[in-house]
């Protein structure tokens, strides 16, 4: 079997207030993706597999990658803002399918509790936002980027956490993690990763939803999940065994065989 | 020539395991020891009264917060003692960490009630503050200057213009601004900057016209920085001269080199400051977040210190004692050695003010006591007359804000 080249674009959008970093790939639906506060570090095999049926957008986030951030955004809700802004102005045809990681996940519920109607059906992935019942969300800011990375997976000898972080960095590579890092203090610095008045806005989501988490997370606890799941009406979970925080890098076939069955359903 | 005393008051304790270096965000509290704490809190204000006895124009304060290296984490405690336990010195406080407060409108009451106490000798600077003091407060790092400038600016504000106001910033909000204390300083008590090498911090302290005091102790790094603030203050349409500009560093004098070799030698031991050279900074992302820097600053820590917040952490070996003081980042030795050093640093960085920073480390009570004795009596008139030959104006000879000189006042 021959690979294929990674087949996606990379550009940079003036648009919404942000000079933005924008990859897409593939062909079909739109299937936008929200990243988590680590950044995105390329084009992974996750967003290769889902390409194969949608099309599959990756913008970095305002103070992530190489978008920049204006002053007003000092939040996750001004961010969530400024997501329904990007998409119109991008034009994304709605309703869309999302994936939310980790800040990603916050982020797209707080914009399905404004308009639910805005998405066709929603993934949230390990998702931050939520105060768990159970545990506390790891504190990433009182630990080095290499630390956080390191927390995030369970399995170090996945094949994407070593292509990407479990190696040295250039100096360039390190500097975009201290960029990320940047990005995430602002939105998430307190309350922790999460917001104190979005368990109570749950029941407004009608957005069909699912939760994917790994069982060994180790950054947001599995706890989260139920509370999630409880306040979602209808949300479907699928919990990856012996799998930490970044199921899309840790287990990649199964994570995308997991949400194309929820998307295709 | 100002010359003020410093230090760091660290937590002393013979046993401490040297891996928990400065034990910032790294020893729990329950290592606190409150009976110690009160016998060394007493001791370190003894020390300053003494200080002023012997001489010294000012009492230098700091704080820093879950951090054994400094004992004294409200700056603003011991400076209301001060104002009622000395009679002459200036209180010197470099000082307020701005953006780690929610309500800059407290401590804008706390300082001018401090001012009104000590009869207008209170000099409430301000600084930005590292990374521990954000995590500590848990204040937004990201948002560190912001909150600075205009925690400031409010303070400013506060003190010389008569209540009630409205403040609506973006982040500071108040409807009743109207604070009862005033401070006894008019239009307000002189604001002054303490900095490491950080070129904005400078940059802002000229456009201010606020003296700009250099905490760390390398000639030629702070050569760069007064050079800094000389051109802001060209844009600015003014010429700086030595009322703008101070530098700190470590001292310890005895009657024989031996004697300042054998006693000085404790300034490098126990429970040090993670900013002093060749002190190991741990966890740099702890000390410096991204975001609490500019990228500019942040390209230069790394290059001074080749750490980042990525886990990389290259910081230097600690330089002996021997070699600081070879080098001058520590002065050391006798009344007749130690002039013409103090005479090389004012005759090439031309100072108006001038920072010993001395009793620290691990240095008994009686050694400091014996050091500021001798100072008073053999360093501090020598120095004097050396800043009068080199013509070195301190900010209470010739005014920062209009580069006037003070009318002589009649002792």
């Amino acid at each position: 079997m021959t690979t294929t080249p990674a087949a996606f674009t990379e550009e940079t959008l003036q648009i919404a207030d942000v000079s933005l970093q924008m990859r897409r790939g593939g062909a079909g639906e739109p299937l936008l993706i929200l990243h988590g506060e680590l950044g995105v570090p390329g084009w992974l095999k996750a967003y290769e597999l889902l390409a194969e049926k949608y099309t599959v957008y990756v913008p970095s986030l305002p103070g992530f990658g190489e978008s920049s951030v204006p002053d007003w955004l000092m939040s996750v809700r001004d961010l969530s803002a400024w997501t329904n802004w990007f998409i119109r102005e991008y034009g994304i045809s709605s309703p869309l399918n999302v994936i939310g990681f980790s800040l990603g996940g916050w982020l797209a519920t707080e914009i399905a509790t404004v308009n639910s109607a805005l998405f066709k059906k929603m993934v949230l992935v390990g998702a931050g936002g939520i105060k768990p019942a159970q545990g506390e969300i790891w504190d990433y800011f009182m630990n080095s980027s290499r630390e956080a990375f390191e927390q995030s997976f369970l399995g170090r000898d996945s094949e994407e956490y070593l292509k990407y972080y479990g190696r040295d960095w250039s100096p360039e590579e390190g500097d975009q993690i201290e960029t990320n890092r940047e990005g995430a203090i602002r939105l998430l610095w307190r309350p922790y990763m999460h917001s104190v008045t979005l368990p109570g806005l749950l029941p407004a989501i009608a957005t069909p939803t699912l939760l994917v988490w790994g069982r060994e997370d180790a950054v947001v606890p599995i706890s989260s999940c139920e509370l999630y799941q409880n306040g979602i009406a209808g949300a479907q979970a699928k919990i990856i065994e012996d799998c930490g925080h970044m199921p899309e890098m840790e287990k990649p076939e199964e994570f995308a065989k997991a949400v194309l069955d929820f998307l295709g359903s | 020539m100002f010359i003020g005393h410093f230090t760091e008051e660290p937590w002393q304790k013979e046993d401490w395991p040297l891996e928990w270096g400065s034990g910032v965000m790294q020893v729990s509290n329950s290592e606190y020891d409150p009976r110690l704490a009160a016998h060394l809190y007493n001791r370190y204000l003894d020390e300053k009264v003494y200080a002023e006895e012997v001489g010294f124009d000012g009492i230098m304060l700091n704080e820093h917060h879950s951090a054994p290296f400094c004992l004294n984490s409200v700056a603003n405690v011991q400076a209301a003692i001060l104002a009622r336990i000395t009679t002459k010195a200036k209180i010197l406080l470099l000082g307020n960490i701005l953006p780690i407060h929610d309500d800059p409108l407290w401590l804008a009451e706390q300082l001018a009630m401090i001012d009104v106490i000590s009869k207008g000798r209170l000099i409430p600077g301000v600084v930005r503050g590292g990374g521990s003091e954000s995590i500590a407060h848990n204040t937004p790092p990201h948002f560190n200057r912001e909150r600075f400038e205009e925690a400031h600016d409010f303070l400013i504000k506060t003190w010389t213009t008569p209540g009630p106001f409205r403040w609506e910033g973006k982040h500071y909000q108040y409807r009743y601004v109207n604070p009862w204390a005033v401070p006894y300083q008019k239009p307000h008590p002189p604001m002054w900057v303490p900095g490491t090498a950080s070129k904005e911090t400078v940059e802002w302290a000229a456009q201010h016209r606020y003296p700009y005091i250099m905490l760390a102790t390398q000639i030629e790094l702070t050569q760069q920085m007064y050079k800094v603030y000389y051109d802001t203050a060209r844009e600015e349409g003014y010429e700086a001269g030595p009322q703008h500009l101070g530098f700190m560093f470590f001292f310890h004098v005895e009657e024989t080199e031996e004697k300042a070799m054998e006693y000085g030698r404790t300034l490098t031991m126990g429970v040090r400051s993670p900013f002093d050279p060749g002190v190991e900074r741990p966890r740099p992302w702890i000390m410096s977040p991204p975001g609490i820097s500019s990228k500019s600053a942040r390209a230069l820590q790394r290059q001074m210190l080749a750490v980042d917040s990525t886990g990389h952490t290259h910081a230097g070996a600690r330089a002996s004692f021997e070699d600081q003081v070879a080098t001058n980042g520590m002065i050391v030795g006798t009344p007749d050695s130690v002039i013409p050093k103090i005479r090389y640093i004012l005759e090439t960085l031309r100072p108006g003010t001038i920072l010993f920073r001395t009793g620290d480390g691990a240095m008994t009570h009686e050694t400091q006591m014996r050091t500021l004795k001798l100072m008073g009596a053999e360093v501090l008139p020598r120095i004097r007359e050396i800043a009068k030959e080199l013509d070195l104006p301190g900010p209470y000879e010739v005014d920062p804000t209009t580069n006037e000189a003070y009318a002589a006042v009649a002792s």
